[in-house]
């Protein structure tokens, strides 16, 4: 058995407890962010109609359409794998049963944070396939931006994991939830331009790995310019958490 | 011939913030051989789990090295531990899955696919007697029958050594003897196994031989009538149980381990300390 193989075995047994509970993951997965997209972009879209932004006009359905996306990589990445992975961690001891067979600990923990990531990317891809449809996206930046999608699923997957792996008890999560997740949530950009901020907050929000990530989505598929910038920053985002989260849940198993 | 086991010189140390490491098991060295059962006997904080954990390959060793039939167990964890079944001390069964699902699952890390894996679950299950609770989810089993389960997963690669850390603790009798007969019937094929305990009958009965762990050393290593024999000598031992009281018995196990390290097996609590402060390094 390779390495990969090894990650795969760890990969299946995650997507066969999604399998089997299917209606119970297609709600947990699904139902938020068509919620969020009906509300916010239906009903806020209504209310605004149109705005331009960096210099480019477009319906706020368009513009809260792609920032659901992000939002949608944040949560589901970041929830699955601070609570779900404390939860495996912790309570039901599946790393500590899997890491003494042929996989070991390092995959156990690949095998985890991929998953995180895809359950993640699977919600964010039908947003993507919604805005699509509706004639919001730009098909072929939309179909540009999965693996993007993917690398910012991983980006907050690898957040909640670190979070786990640093939590004592179940409840210490709340605090990056309600200290970060939820900041970057309302103020990297899902809901309004950054630009409607003072300058100092907008400094701020770009230090949050969120506000780029919606930076390159939005660039991709509704034809903002590009920021190089923004992608270097999601993908040193990613490689630095996704290093970290995985040597702290090491470091809180392995003496 | 490669044995099952082969433990040389294993140390490891915790680190501690703010203070020197701490010793948990400082130099030990012992094999397992084809059909033996292998007793580490000890009481809580003695290092016998600190050791199982290092030779399971789940911790990495100050120094030394632990082999599973010729493979070193941290070097190529992948070709040692396809030989290897460990039943933790702690409850490690996967809630989120079905008697038999679980085993077929847990049998995909060792890279055996679904049908042949299946296979193997319904032998298993019909061999411990859990055939009847197949389809429900672990919660819904009894703390006997989750311990049996336990170690029906660690059987479901065919290992041909299997590590069980303290198997029977908080069973009851009769769950205790179903296990006893378990592991039993393994050793008859010819597995060997690891056992932990601080129970001493359960290790006169079923340990070829023990070695006795006080503070992570092993202070000695024989079959228990040979531990009882060098170190009580005597084949009667008569003691006041209550005032007035005497009580004439055959020496035991306990005996031993009371005259070689002048504790009993119920309370060493420096050592306890020792493992907690270890642990929240």
């Amino acid at each position: 058995m390779s390495g990969a193989r090894a990650i795969a075995t760890v990969w299946r047994r995650y997507f066969a407890v999604y399998e089997k509970n299917f209606w119970f993951g297609i709600v947990t997965t699904f139902v938020e962010p068509l919620l969020y997209l009906v509300s916010f972009g239906v009903g806020v879209g209504g209310l605004v109609g149109a705005l331009t932004t960096e210099g480019i006009s477009l319906t706020y359905r368009q513009f809260v359409f792609a920032g659901i996306v992000g939002q949608t990589m944040l949560f589901q990445g970041f929830f699955e794998a601070a609570y779900g992975g404390f939860v495996r961690m912790y309570y039901q001891k599946v790393f500590q049963a899997i890491a003494v067979t042929p996989v070991t600990m390092s995959e156990v923990l690949w095998g985890e944070l991929l998953w995180d990531a895809s359950k993640a990317t699977f919600a964010s891809t039908a947003v993507v396939l919604i805005g699509v449809l509706a004639g919001d996206f730009r098909p072929f930046g939309a179909l540009i931006a999965l693996p993007f999608v993917f690398a910012g699923s991983l980006l907050f997957a690898a957040m909640g994991l670190l979070t786990a792996a640093r939590s004592a008890t179940i409840d210490e999560i709340s605090y990056p939830q309600f200290l970060l997740i939820f900041p970057m949530f309302l103020f990297c950009g899902v809901f309004f331009p950054l630009d409607q901020m003072p300058t100092i907050l907008q400094g701020v929000a770009w230090l949050l790995p969120l506000t780029p990530a919606i930076s390159v989505l939005r660039s991709l598929t509704l034809g903002f310019p590009l920021k190089p910038l923004a992608v270097i920053a999601v993908l040193l985002w990613t490689a630095i958490l996704v290093k970290t989260a995985r040597r702290a849940m090491r470091d809180r198993l392995v003496k | 011939m490669n044995h099952p086991l082969v433990v040389e010189a294993l140390v490891k140390d915790y680190r501690v913030k703010g203070q020197a490491a701490f010793r948990a098991v400082a130099d030990i060295s012992f094999s397992v051989a084809e059909g033996e059962c292998f007793g580490l006997l000890g009481p809580n904080g003695a290092g016998k789990s600190t050791s199982m954990q290092c030779i399971t390959g789940f911790y990495p060793p100050t120094s030394g090295r632990v082999t599973i039939l010729g493979h070193d167990v941290h070097a190529d964890p992948r070709q040692a531990r396809n030989a290897l079944g460990v039943c933790h001390q702690e409850d490690t069964l996967d809630t989120d899955f079905t008697v038999f699902d679980q085993l077929v699952r847990h049998a995909s890390f060792f890279g055996i696919g679904e049908k042949e894996a299946g296979r193997k679950a319904t032998e298993l299950l019909e061999r411990f007697d859990l055939t009847a609770k197949a389809g429900v989810l672990v919660e819904a089993l009894s703390g006997g029958m989750r311990r049996r389960l336990q170690v029906a997963r660690a059987l479901i690669a065919d290992p041909k050594l299997l590590v069980l850390d303290e198997p029977t603790t908080g069973l009851d009798p009769e769950a205790r003897r179903t296990l006893w007969s378990i592991i039993t019937g393994f050793r008859q094929t010819g597995g060997a196994v690891l056992l932990s305990t601080h129970y001493m009958d359960e290790a006169e009965r079923l340990c070829d031989r023990i070695a006795i762990i006080h503070r992570g050393r092993i202070l000695d290593c024989a079959p228990p009538p040979e531990l009882i024999c060098r170190h009580i000598g005597v084949s009667e031992i008569d003691e006041e149980i209550r005032p007035g009281v005497r009580w004439k018995r055959p020496p035991n196990l306990e005996d031993v381990y009371l005259k070689l390290t002048g504790l009993s097996l119920a309370d060493d609590e420096s050592e306890e300390a020792g493992e907690e402060a270890g642990d929240a390094s």
